[in-house]
Order: structure tokens, then sequence, then C-alpha cells
């Protein structure tokens, strides 16, 4: 009878998968064909034998990482690190998407779009330089102002307890515009009628955002959290590594996998060991999307990603 | 609007499917080319062999112009032509291994001990090159190449490469303000101790100058005055830039020990905490990013170490861009043995599936032996490219910049010419140590760290994080950071990785 | 049945000018103008700073570092862009080329994906919203995913710029979400009057998506736009170059040449404005997106949705 009734679905449902069709074929090819080569971190990699004709090495790829005696702590800062992001982008872009719909002129508001969009413009690279310039003990534009006004220097980049607001800071303002834009985009499609209803109520303006705004926005919220937390325990390679550099004295506050992993590599060339790195941060990540959207589908079962 | 949609979606779609199909069709064209040109063995001696080549560098403007009349000469001499890939500076690292792994058409391909020699062979990327082959290929290379360079070049006994054949010092030297010293009737710097005492003045009394400066940005897992102070200046050798363990050149049992873990690294950071605290680096210097030697020219900084060719070069440019600045080459380890490059900087190997052996070797006899095709490769052409000077200098020519920058370095030979304008001093340093080169048993002696992958990784990360702040004296108590340096190294493997390489020198030793 | 859109005025505003009113209305636009002006001089002056830098000579950067006045102009970085003004414009046309068309299907695929996953009556949803969210999680490598562009013969093609990055699974979700905002009555009334799925989906869905729409088809713009990645794995052709590869390999190379010189004892002396470069290279990459933004932002307009559903 079940099949039956799942040879009927497909007819049913049959213009709808064809629609799906396209994206499942690409990710059938360009995603799940690939994911094949997750036994790479099983394996000692030759040439010769290829991805399926290598050698198996058990758990060895593995071993670098683990023995490391760094493995819990770049764990924690990418797990530590990645959280703080979340929170403190998407409250961030939220206000600013509020405001910038709410409580200021047209004029004012397309300036300020495209003026926040462009640090995401600006590569890591040239974000580390302007850093660098910006904070450096000797000439460095802070330093400078602070010594004018008789304080002392602060030397940032041999200090790492101030490296945590640093990277939280340059984090959301890199993020800033790109991030408002899907905030803006949701509370353009929030019914006016609501709003409307509420004035007539007599709610003054900060009633109305708590009361309608910000309830309306909760699903992109949640999708965009989600969505994050699915890579809870992948470092922005990028950002860590233009902005720390290979300064030692601040890695206990500010390494994560990413950047240990690729240090770890400039010895030798194996593909084995970031393979190895890259499915331990996968593991991780599924187990804690998992728990997350379960969490997500009790409190509301069309919220959830899946 | 809404009734454009459909339409507009439908040509969008149109439009993106042509021209994805024409370009498709663009992949065929290349495709056919690179079936031309098989093995002309017994056959017309029309259809010459095309051997591929791939190196690393970005494209020179003028490449295709010296490629064509290299090609006429190769023909001429080995039936043989040339079909060059660059790999570009930028992005070698990534696509270097993905040609190999992809098993791409190549035949030819510029390697490296700094380029990952050692994997890529032992991971079968290279065809192994036997003595027949050596015999029937390379006559003139047979001749020319020292013994001590194939064996340099050996992995687990089996050569991969040809190895460049320029055995010169490679020594690390420093450049100085030659005119600041005189200002602060400072003694000549030849020496470590003359050297602190110039970084300690030109620190302290010249404001807005770096006294030394280094890109240690970039990763290095040493002090970049290390090379002079620990290793030149012991006479050690340090087995591998990644890890911390030496032999002494003259200890014929080629004991291992850990250089972190010595009286004279003790003593060394004492020193280079006195420079510190004294203004000879800035405190930053571990974060800078800026090119250092753009910073002297600059007049931001008052020296740094380098290769010694690498700082003659900026001699002659800063002597023709800023006469009134005096700089001077300082060699702080004068009367110390000196020992000759490893023979794998540069070198060719053969990708293993290639199926033109005997012409890929052929040519690469050529590039390194015969004088027309070696000056070709190597300079461009004559004229235009630089200007013959005699018979082993040349001097540069408006054109030279057309042509540079890639790893031709694999020709190396003695046939190579040396720039008329490189400075005398250099020169005069050069030919000292020249004079001064120690041969040692284990000159020949590589290691192979198949075994120890884990420890290589984890002892590296050590040094980069705790030995280098540590060095530029950026850790205020040396001797708590000195316990925690080599505590940390323990629990990395140092002492695996010293057991495993003393027994391949011992083994080594006793074969001998 | 029409989109009845609404006056495009903000939501709240008093429709009598109630002195009550005022005080919030005057609170919250304080709080406003004061928090996005001090974003917007945050995120605007390291821009300012780049453009400064990207005129000003070379020695000058190393000796007082960036500054937002260039102390002495030089124009030098941008010869040395475009010193091959072919080359350059070339490299335009292919970023141009791929961007337009990849967005274009792109965004139609990604549009139509999310509208199956949305729709709440859809059996399989959350089988395939899982299928697709999976692969972001599990990643099989450089390696694989080269081999496999390999051996579809992709390799210098404009196919290798495009097609990997048609769809991408964060902007479908973040579509479906949009897409399930939108009140059911307006595809039920469509199912009844005997409308096919691909049809609403076409006519109906499309239209009332204009601000998602936008976002993503912004988004998936700038991801083209950006892209350097896969040129560098896949492109050595010089026509095929996009220009973000084309300015990347020209920094890059300088870099990579001075550790390899460092590395193998070679010498090659060349003359390179990198920090100016740098800096020249972001404005020129950023440029025309820069100008194309403001056309997108038209599109967010509140109040296209919701007219709909009275009609």
């Amino acid at each position: 009878m079940n099949r039956h009734g799942f040879w009927n679905d497909v007819k049913k449902y049959r213009t709808l998968l064809l629609m799906l069709a396209p994206a499942v074929l690409f990710f059938l090819l360009f995603a799940y064909v690939p994911m094949a080569g997750i036994v790479l971190a099983f394996k000692n990699y030759n040439y010769s034998g290829g991805i399926f004709g290598s050698p198996w090495n058990g758990l060895d790829n593995f071993k670098f990482f683990f023995d490391s005696g760094n493995a819990w702590m770049v764990t924690r800062n990418t797990a530590l690190y990645n959280i703080a992001f979340i929170v403190v982008n998407n409250v961030l872009q939220v206000a600013a998407a509020i405001l910038l719909f709410e409580a200021v002129g047209k004029w004012f508001r397309k300036f300020a779009q495209s003026v926040m969009f462009l640090p995401y413009f600006i590569s890591w690279v040239v974000v580390g330089a302007i850093a660098y310039n910006l904070l450096n003990y000797d000439v460095g534009t802070l330093n400078v102002m602070l010594t004018a006004i008789g304080l002392e220097r602060i030397d940032i980049y041999n200090t790492p307890a101030y490296w945590p607001f640093i990277l939280v800071l340059v984090s959301a303002w890199k993020a800033l515009g790109y991030g408002s834009i899907m905030y803006l985009a949701a509370i353009t499609g929030i019914d006016n009628e609501m709003y409307e209803a509420a004035e007539i109520d007599g709610a003054n303006v900060f009633q109305r955002i708590w009361h309608i705004t910000l309830p309306n926005l909760m699903p992109t919220m949640i999708i965009l959290v989600l969505l994050a937390v699915g890579n809870i325990f992948r470092g922005d390679f990028g950002m860590f590594y233009n902005m720390v550099g290979n300064n030692g004295l601040l890695f206990s506050y500010t390494d994560v996998i990413d950047t240990f992993v690729f240090r770890s590599l400039t010895t030798s060339r194996e593909i084995g060991l970031p393979a190895a790195a890259g499915l331990y941060q996968s593991l991780l990540g599924f187990a804690t999307i998992m728990l997350a959207n379960y969490a997500v589908r009790k409190y509301d079962k069309d919220r959830a990603l899946f | 609007m809404k009734s454009f949609k459909p339409l507009l979606l439908m040509t969008a779609v149109v439009l993106t499917l042509s021209t994805l199909l024409s370009a498709c069709g663009g992949n065929t064209d290349n495709g056919g080319a690179a079936t031309e040109g098989s093995t002309g063995n017994g056959g017309a001696a029309q259809t010459a062999t095309k051997v591929k080549t791939v190196l690393i560098g970005g494209k020179p403007a003028d490449f295709d112009m010296v490629l064509e009349q290299l090609n006429s000469k190769l023909k001429e001499k080995a039936n043989a032509t040339m079909e060059v890939e660059f790999l570009d500076w930028a992005d070698w690292i990534q696509k270097y291994p993905l040609k190999f792994a992809a098993s791409e058409d190549f035949d030819i391909v510029y390697t490296a001990n700094w380029a990952f020699y050692n994997d890529q062979a032992l991971k079968g990327g290279f065809m192994e090159i036997t003595e027949d082959m050596i015999k029937a290929n390379m006559p003139l290379t047979q001749e020319a190449m020292p013994q001590v360079a194939w064996d340099q070049a050996k992995v687990n006994g089996k050569l991969y490469m040809i190895p460049n054949n320029r055995p010169e010092v490679i020594d690390k030297v420093v450049l100085i303000r030659e005119d600041l010293r005189k200002k602060y009737n400072l003694e000549p710097v030849n020496s470590p101790e003359t050297y602190a005492t110039y970084l300690k003045t030109i620190g302290t009394n010249e404001k807005g100058i770096n006294a030394f400066n280094a890109r240690a940005a970039d990763g290095w897992k040493v002090h970049e005055l290390d090379s002079i102070m620990l290793e030149q200046n012991n006479e050690w050798k340090l087995i591998d830039p990644n890890i911390p363990l030496a032999y002494k050149l003259d200890d014929a049992s080629g004991k291992i020990f850990n250089v972190y873990d010595t009286q004279e690294y003790k003593d060394l950071l004492v020193y280079y905490k006195d420079i510190a605290d004294n203004n000879g680096w800035s405190k930053n210097i571990v974060s800078n990013k800026n090119d250092v030697w753009q910073d002297m020219k600059a007049g931001k900084t008052a020296s740094y170490a380098q290769n010694i060719g690498t700082v003659a070069m900026n001699l002659a440019e800063l002597k023709r861009e800023q006469p009134e600045v005096e700089l001077k080459i300082a060699d702080l380890n004068p009367d110390k043995k000196k020992k000759a490059a490893i023979s794998t900087q540069n070198g060719f190997a053969l990708h293993a599936p290639s199926k033109k052996a005997d012409s890929s070797l052929k040519v690469i006899d050529l590039l390194q032996n015969d004088r027309e095709i070696h000056d070709l490769f190597m300079y461009g052409i004559s004229g235009v490219h630089y200007e013959p000077v005699g018979d082993d200098k040349f001097s540069a020519t408006p054109a030279t910049p057309n042509y540079t920058g890639f790893s031709n370095w694999a020709a190396n030979s003695p046939l190579n010419r040396v720039d008329a304008e490189y400075p005398a001093e250099a020169q005069a340093i050069s030919d000292g140590w020249e004079s001064k080169i120690y041969h040692f048993p284990l000159e020949t002696f590589v290691f192979n760290d198949e075994k120890v992958k884990n420890e290589m990784a984890n002892v590296g990360n050590v040094m980069l994080r705790y030995a280098i702040p540590l060095e530029y004296g950026l850790v205020k108590d040396i001797e708590k950071g000195h316990a925690d340096l080599l505590t940390q190294l323990k629990a990395a493997g140092v002492d695996k990785l010293q057991a495993e390489l003393q027994s391949q020198i011992d083994a080594f030793l006793s074969n001998k | 049945m029409s989109a009845i859109a609404t006056s495009g005025g903000k939501p709240g505003q008093p429709s009598a000018g109630t002195g009550i009113k005022h005080s919030d209305r005057l609170a919250l636009n304080i709080i406003g103008y004061v928090f996005i002006s001090v974003l917007a001089i945050l995120c605007i002056i390291p821009f300012l700073l780049i453009v400064s830098s990207s005129m000003t000579e070379e020695s000058k950067i190393i000796e007082d570092g960036f500054q937002l006045i260039p102390s002495e102009i030089s124009f030098h970085a941008y010869e040395m862009l475009f010193k091959y003004p072919a080359q350059m414009l070339k490299a335009y046309g292919v970023t141009i080329a791929v961007t337009a068309l990849g967005t274009l299907l792109g965004l139609f695929l990604t549009a139509m994906t999310a509208y199956v996953l949305q729709r709440k009556d859809f059996k399989w949803r959350n089988h395939f919203s899982f299928y697709f969210f999976f692969t972001t999680l599990f990643n099989g490598g450089l390696v694989p995913w080269y081999l496999l562009i390999n051996s579809l013969k992709m390799n210098d093609t404009l196919f290798a710029l495009i097609v990997p990055m048609l769809l991408n699974v964060f902007y479908i979700i973040v579509m479906k979400s949009f897409m399930s905002s939108i009140p059911e009555a307006i595809t039920e009334s469509a199912k009844i009057d005997g409308a096919g799925d691909f049809r609403i989906f076409l006519q109906l869905m499309l239209p009332l998506s204009k601000p998602a729409l936008a976002t993503i088809g912004l988004f998936i713009t700038l991801a083209y736009w950006n892209d350097w990645y896969h040129a560098l794995l896949f492109i050595s052709k010089d026509q095929l170059m996009p220009l973000q590869y084309y300015l990347y390999k020209m920094l890059g190379n300088m870099d990579g040449m001075r550790r390899a010189m460092i590395s193998s004892g070679a010498v090659v002396t060349m003359n390179i404005p990198t920090e100016s470069l740098k800096m020249a290279m972001t404005i020129v990459a950023t440029g025309p997106i820069l100008l194309a933004y403001p056309f997108v932002q038209r599109y967010f307009v509140q109040g296209l949705t919701i007219g709909a559903v009275k009609g």
C-alpha cells in the first residue's frame, strides 16, 4: 500500500519535483560526488593511487591535530568567536535595518546603505594593513593621538587581551552592510495594516517596533542564526590570518582551527591532514546543527531549517 | 514589466546557453593542440617532439618571442621543442599539487627543496631518473655536474630531479647604513658584537628609524638573524628551516642536537633581548608586513639581513637612485666555515606519467649546458634583453624587465652570466667565501620526514608560537620563556623527531 | 488578481499630525540619525583611506602610513594597473559577462528551488531541505572537486566560472524564508483557478518577491563579481581571466616571488609599488559595483506585497 502511495505522491508532485530537479542534480554533481573525498582523511594520499587507490592509514592524519596539545584551545576559540559574531552581528544588523527603515529620511537612508556596504568590498588583506596602520605601537594613528594628549602608548599587537574585542568589532563592521540588507528586505515585507492598527490603538513608535517589527523579523533571524550555527566550528580564515598574522603571543586568545591547521601545513603538504581537520569541524558542526534545529522544531515546526 | 518578465527570462536563458556552448567549443580547440607532435623517433626529422614544461612564475612579457628562437635551436640540436605553462607566484602553492593530482599532461616541471621536492617525489609525482637515462640523453650534464649535486638530489636513494649546477655559498649577510655608522663613530661592523652596538646606537639616537627590521609576519620560524648568529656563527648546520635540529659541521659522528637546548642559544637570547630593549627593533616587528627593503630605501630602516645576492642588487639599486646614502654589506662571520648551497635549491623534474622522458632530458641537458640555448633561456635575446659582456657577464638593457621574474634558475650552471653592475665589494666577499667552502661527509644527507610528519607540523608550530616572540625580545622573563619553549617542544614530539633523524644519519654515515 | 501597492510611505507615519505622537517619533529619529551616522562614518573612513592611498606616492606611504589626504599625489599604481589596457578591458568584459549570466540563471534557479521548498503542502520539503543543507556541512576538499571539474572538461572555459556558483544553499534557504512570509491565500486562490505550479511560480511568486529577488540577486552578483578562486584553479588562458583574478595575480606575484627569492637564493630586481597598488586594486574592482548598487535600492520599497491580499 505504501508503494502505491509513494508513486501517487510522485505523480501529484510531479511539477514541483521537476522544478527541484536542476538544484538536486546540481548538488548531486558538485557537492555529493566530491564528498567521497572525505576518505582522504583516513588515507596516505599519493599520486599514483589517487583518491581511491591510496593506502589507508587509520586515524594517523588526526594525530597532528590532537597530539599538538592545542586542539581544545583552538576549538574553543573557534566556537566562542563564532557565537560572539552571531550575537553581535545580528543584533547590530537588526538595529541598523530597523533604524534605517523607520527613523531616517529617504536620501539619508540610501546614502547610508551604500556607505555601509563599503567594508564588504575591502579584502581582509587590506583590512589587516589598515588595522596595522591604525594600531601599531610606533606610528599607529591610535598611539599618535594618545601621545598627543599626553597618555601612554598601548602595545596592541603584543597584548592578547584586546584582541577578542578587536576581532568582534571588525567582524561586525565588515558584515554590517551585507547583513542589514537581508533584514531590511524582510522588514519591507511586513504588512502595513498591522502598524496602522497598532497606531490606532495608541501605541508609540517604540512599542510598534517591539511588538510588530521584531516578532516579524524573528523567522529571518532564526534562519540566519541556524545557518550560522552549522558553521560554528569553522573560523573565518581570511580575517584571523590577516588581522592576527603570525604573532605567537596572541595565539592563545585568537588562534582558530583554520589558522592552526594552515600553519601546521606550511612544512608538509599532506592532503590527508587538512582533510582530517575539516572532517573534525564538519562532525562537530553537524552535531550542533542537528541539536539546534531539533530545538527550534520543538518551538515552532515551520521555523526550522528542515 | 510583468508581462516582459517571462520573455526576458527566456532570452537570458537562451543567451546563457549559447554563450556557454560557444565557450565549450573553444575548449575542443585547446584539446586538439595537445595531441600534436608525437615522438619523432625514427620518423621524419620534420616533426620535433613537443615537450610540455611547467615553470613557476609570471609569464614575462617577451617570453613568446624568446621561446621562438629557443625552440628553433632546440629543434636543431635535440629535435625537440618546448611548450611552457606558467604557474604564477600568486597561486603556485595551490595549483602545483593539483596538476599532479589530476594527472595533467606535462613532461618537465620545475622543482626545488622549497617547492616540496621531497614530498612530491615520495607521493609519486616524479619519474625516477636512472644512470642509464642520464648516460643516454645528457652527455653534457654528466660531465659538468659534480657528484655531490647528484647525491644531494636523491630521495631514498633514487634520483628524481636534475638539480641546478651552481654550488655557490648563499650565506646571509647584513646590509647596513654605513653613513650612519660613520656619523656615530662606530667601529666597522664585522661581528655580532659590533653589529649589536650599531643597532643599539642607531635605535636610540635616530628618531623615526628602525635600526633593524624583518618581515617576521611572513611566518618564518626562526629569527631573521638566526642563520647568521646561530647557524653560521657556531658552524652548525640546521637540517631544515622548520625544525630546530642541527649538527656541528666538523662533527664526524653527526650527532644531532636541539639548538634551543644549548648554551649558545641561551647566550643568543640575552643578546637579542639586549638589542630589543635598547630600541634595536620595533616592538611590533613580528606583525610587520611591510617590505623591508622598501623601508630601507625610504630611510625607515637602517639594516636588514638577507642572501648576499639580493643584498648586492639592493646596493646597486640604491647607488643608482640615492647616491648620497651610503650602504655597506657586512659579513658578520668572516672567519667561519662556509657551506655551499644544496643543489636542490632549483632543478627540473620529470612528471611520472610522461612518455617523453628522453626528449625531456635532452632538452634539460641543453638548457643547462649549451651556451647558446642557456643564454637564451636565462637572459633572453642578446642585444635586446641584455648585452653580453665577454663570456661571463651581461649588462641590463631597457628591455631586461620584459624577460625576468620566473624560475629559469633551474638551468643554473657554470655558464651563468653575472650582472656587470654587480657590486665589486659583494663579489669580493663571495670570492673570499669560495676559498672557505668546507666540505663534510653529511653534505649530501637529506632528511626523509615521511614517518614523522605529525611531529614536523607540531614542532614547527611551537617554534612559531614560542620561539619567535622569545627571540624578538617580546617575552619579559627570558629564562621562563626559554623553559616554556623546551617544554612545549617536548610535548610536540621533538624527541621522536630527533631520534628518527639521528637514526637516518647514522645509517647514512655507516653506508659511506 | 492585481497587486495593489499601497503608497510607498513608511509604516507608523502618523496619518493625522497629532502632536502627542511627535515626541516618540522625534526620539527615534534622533537615535536613528546618530546611530546610523556613527556606523556610516566608521564605514566610510577606511574607504577614504584606501582612495587616498591609491593616489599617494609609494615612498610616502612607507614613510607615513595611510593618510586621509595624500601627501604626495602619484598615479603610478593606476598606471601599473592599466599598463595593459587591452588586458584590463578584457578582464572587465569577462567579469561582467560571467556576473550577468550567472546572476540571471542562478537567481532564477534559486528562486524556483526556494519556492518548492516553502510550499507547505509539499510532503517532502523537509527531506529536500536537509538534502541541500547537508552539503554545507560536509566537504570532500579541494582535490576531489578539482578532479571533478577537470574531468568534466570545464578547464579554461566560461563554464568553470559560471556553473559552480549557480546555486548556493545559503541563498536558497534565505529566499525560502522570504517567500514563506507571503500569505498562502494568494497561491490558494490561484490554484482554485486551476493554475499549475510553475505558472504560479512564474507569474505570481516572482513578482511578489521583489525585495527577496533584489536581495539575493545582489548577493549572487557580488559573489560572481568578487570571485577569483575559480579562475585561479581553472583558468590559464589570458582571454578568460576575470577582473579580480587579474588583479590578484598582479599583487600576489610580487609577494610570492619575494618569498621564493629568499628561499632559493635567486635574485630578481623589480620595482613595484605594492601598498598603493593594493589600494588601487580595491578601487578598480569595487567601483563598478558600487555605481550599480543604487539601482538595486529602489526595490526596497515597502508595501509591494501586501496590497495583493485584498485583491
